[in-house]
């Protein structure tokens, strides 16, 4: 049962590991980057935005606004806006501002719409540049209708987007929002548009994911024995065994003490002696074989089994990572596996 | 330590670091696929409305006017025409309060009582369910309407969704609309970013600090890939050795 959990953890994480690595490590960058920055928030100039007050002049009745404007509307707002009381019509298509004393279309140029970002940002830099929009691009894309693009040459290289109707602040994009819009991408895995998680795609590689947590997660239960949590018994309690261990290219038996019951192949390993290996005490690579003598030789587990030849086992050969330092005893290992003593 | 060899580092620390965060993969796993299955649209609740984009009349010069209004209202800073239940009505905004007024007689309707309120939410509701309770949330607001502004009347339906619609007294809109689903949604969403508390931060500090472990157990465990699969083809090579 285990190996075959182990086997599937295995091909799953060789399948999709790469983008569980890219689901951790943007979703690492994303709470790393400060809300504040990323909207923007953090340069904005709050002060003079608070609603004015309708000033007293003859003002356009909602009847008398041409109707081109008024047809379809979904609402309509009468507010003062750059200093001088409009109209604001929303309809499905987008917006339109009038002139709310006579009428007359308003729209924002090239000179209203650097005004408007420089009365907005309150950041360090100058304006770079002033580029028209005609389509939504990366950076707009939640919304239509032509815009002004301004560039500042502060650190965060801000741009804030104007709509060209009504002069309103679309968006303000800076570094901090380019990259988390990036890391995003990758999070949702929505290349093209970077909005949408509700994609076949994504749903196959989180459903394909799932098993490589739920094989992982009943993993760990195999994988840990009580010996792994030594730390927490009483102090001074601690139970020793002592293992002999025999290379006959080194000469000497050397004596290692290791703590009772934890792994052979870790404990060796964390005493300097090296068994051979290349999964490094997975139970994949099956080299990591030592000789038991007689007395003290355990019982085969599953692995050892599979991994060790059956003329090896009956002369006492385990695999050290499948085995825990149980008693006092001899162990024969590979030749040279400890370097001789000069 | 430093004389292990990388595949038992390797495997240690997944191991270990797996102990400590595997739950919260889990969690990020099983909340993210809810996240990405159930259609975000259908969570906003865009099925279980209608009516939503009602175009305005413009009153004629029979009507009450804006400068009858502004005299009104002297302080107004925002006169709009908005629909209500499909009929337009004057909804006026001054430096502290705010009015819905009727076009025609120049009555205030706000705040809107329970009647109306479930009048205007039956009128919105896409469903054939019945409703059930009513309530004038001034203060203390639940977690789903946290961040709108007060009061708002709550109306509940008694569908399989749990539907409760909020109704702004104050100028009869829908303000917002939740359901079971939503709610599941949330409360996901705050596992999903370890904000219990308003589930709306993804910068806070246990967040980044299981990120970090995590991350650092997912490429412990792309690495160990590189040792799980060598060997095996050597195996019967060396068993004969």
């Amino acid at each position: 049962m285990m190996q075959l959990l182990k086997k599937l953890h295995k091909w799953v994480g060789l399948l999709i590991g790469i983008q569980v690595i890219l689901w951790l490590l943007s979703g690492l960058v994303i709470s790393l980057l400060d809300p504040v920055k990323v909207s923007g928030r953090q340069w904005v100039n709050t002060t003079g935005t608070s609603p004015q007050i309708i000033v007293p002049v003859a003002l356009l009745e909602p009847a008398e606004l041409p109707a081109e404007y008024v047809k379809g509307a979904l609402g309509i707002d009468l507010t003062i806006r750059r200093g001088k009381p409009a109209y604001l019509i929303r309809r499905t298509g987008g917006e339109t501002l009038v002139n709310g004393v006579d009428g007359s279309l308003i729209t924002t140029g090239k000179a209203d719409a650097e005004q408007l970002a420089l009365q907005d940002f309150s950041g360090d830099g100058e304006v770079i540049s002033v580029e028209q929009g005609m389509a939504p691009d990366m950076e707009t894309r939640d919304h239509t209708g032509a815009y002004w693009r301004i560039n500042f040459a502060d650190k965060a290289n801000t741009a804030i987007y104007i709509a060209a109707s009504t002069g309103r602040i679309l968006e303000r994009r800076n570094s901090y929002w380019r990259v988390r819009d990036f890391f995003w991408m990758l999070h949702i895995m929505d290349y093209p548009g970077r909005q949408n998680f509700n994609h076949p795609l994504i749903i196959t590689v989180v459903l394909i994911a799932i098993w490589l947590g739920i094989s992982g997660f009943l993993l760990l239960f195999g994988s840990f024995n009580r010996h792994d949590f030594f730390f927490l018994r009483i102090p001074g309690k601690r139970d020793d065994v002592v293992i002999i261990l025999i290379d006959p290219m080194a000469g000497d038996p050397r004596p290692v003490v290791l703590r009772k019951g934890s792994n052979l192949f870790l404990s060796l390993a964390t005493h300097g002696v090296s068994l051979p290996s290349l999964c490094g005490g997975g139970g994949e690579c099956g080299k990591c074989r030592v000789r038991f003598e007689v007395t003290g030789l355990p019982e085969t587990k599953d692995l050892d089994l599979r991994l060790v030849p059956k003329r090896l086992r009956e002369k006492g050969y385990r695999l050290a990572c499948q085995h825990i330092a149980g008693n006092n005893i001899t162990l024969y290992l590979p030749e040279g596996t400890l370097a001789p003593l000069k | 330590m430093l004389l292990l060899k990388s595949p038992v580092i390797a495997r240690t620390l997944h191991k270990w670091l797996g102990l400590f965060v595997g739950l919260q993969v889990l969690i990020w796993l099983g909340t993210g696929l809810y996240m990405v299955v159930v259609d975000i649209d259908f969570i906003h609740g865009d099925s279980l409305v209608r009516n939503m984009q009602k175009t305005v009349l413009v009153p004629d010069h029979s009507m009450l006017g804006i400068a009858s209004l502004r005299e009104q209202y002297q302080d107004a800073t925002k006169i709009s025409l908005r629909p209500v239940m499909g009929k337009t009505f004057y909804s006026v905004t001054t430096v502290d309060h705010r009015y819905l007024v009727d076009p025609k007689t120049g009555a205030v309707k706000s705040p809107l009582d329970e009647k109306t309120a479930r009048e205007i939410a039956r009128y919105h509701y896409a469903g054939e369910a019945q409703m059930s309770n009513a309530s004038l949330i001034s203060s203390s607001p639940p977690m789903e309407i946290q961040t709108r502004r007060l009061p708002l009347w709550r109306i509940d339906f008694n569908d399989r969704f749990a539907t409760s619609f909020y109704i702004d007294p104050y100028n009869g809109s829908l303000a917002t609309r939740r359901h079971l689903y939503w709610r599941i949604f949330d409360f996901f969403w705050a596992l999903h970013i370890m904000d219990y508390q308003d589930r709306s931060d993804a910068h806070n500090q246990l967040l980044i600090a299981a990120q970090i472990t995590g991350l650092t157990f997912g490429v412990t465990g792309l690495w160990l890939l590189f040792y799980s699969f060598s060997g095996r083809s050597r195996k019967k090579g060396d068993a004969v050795k």
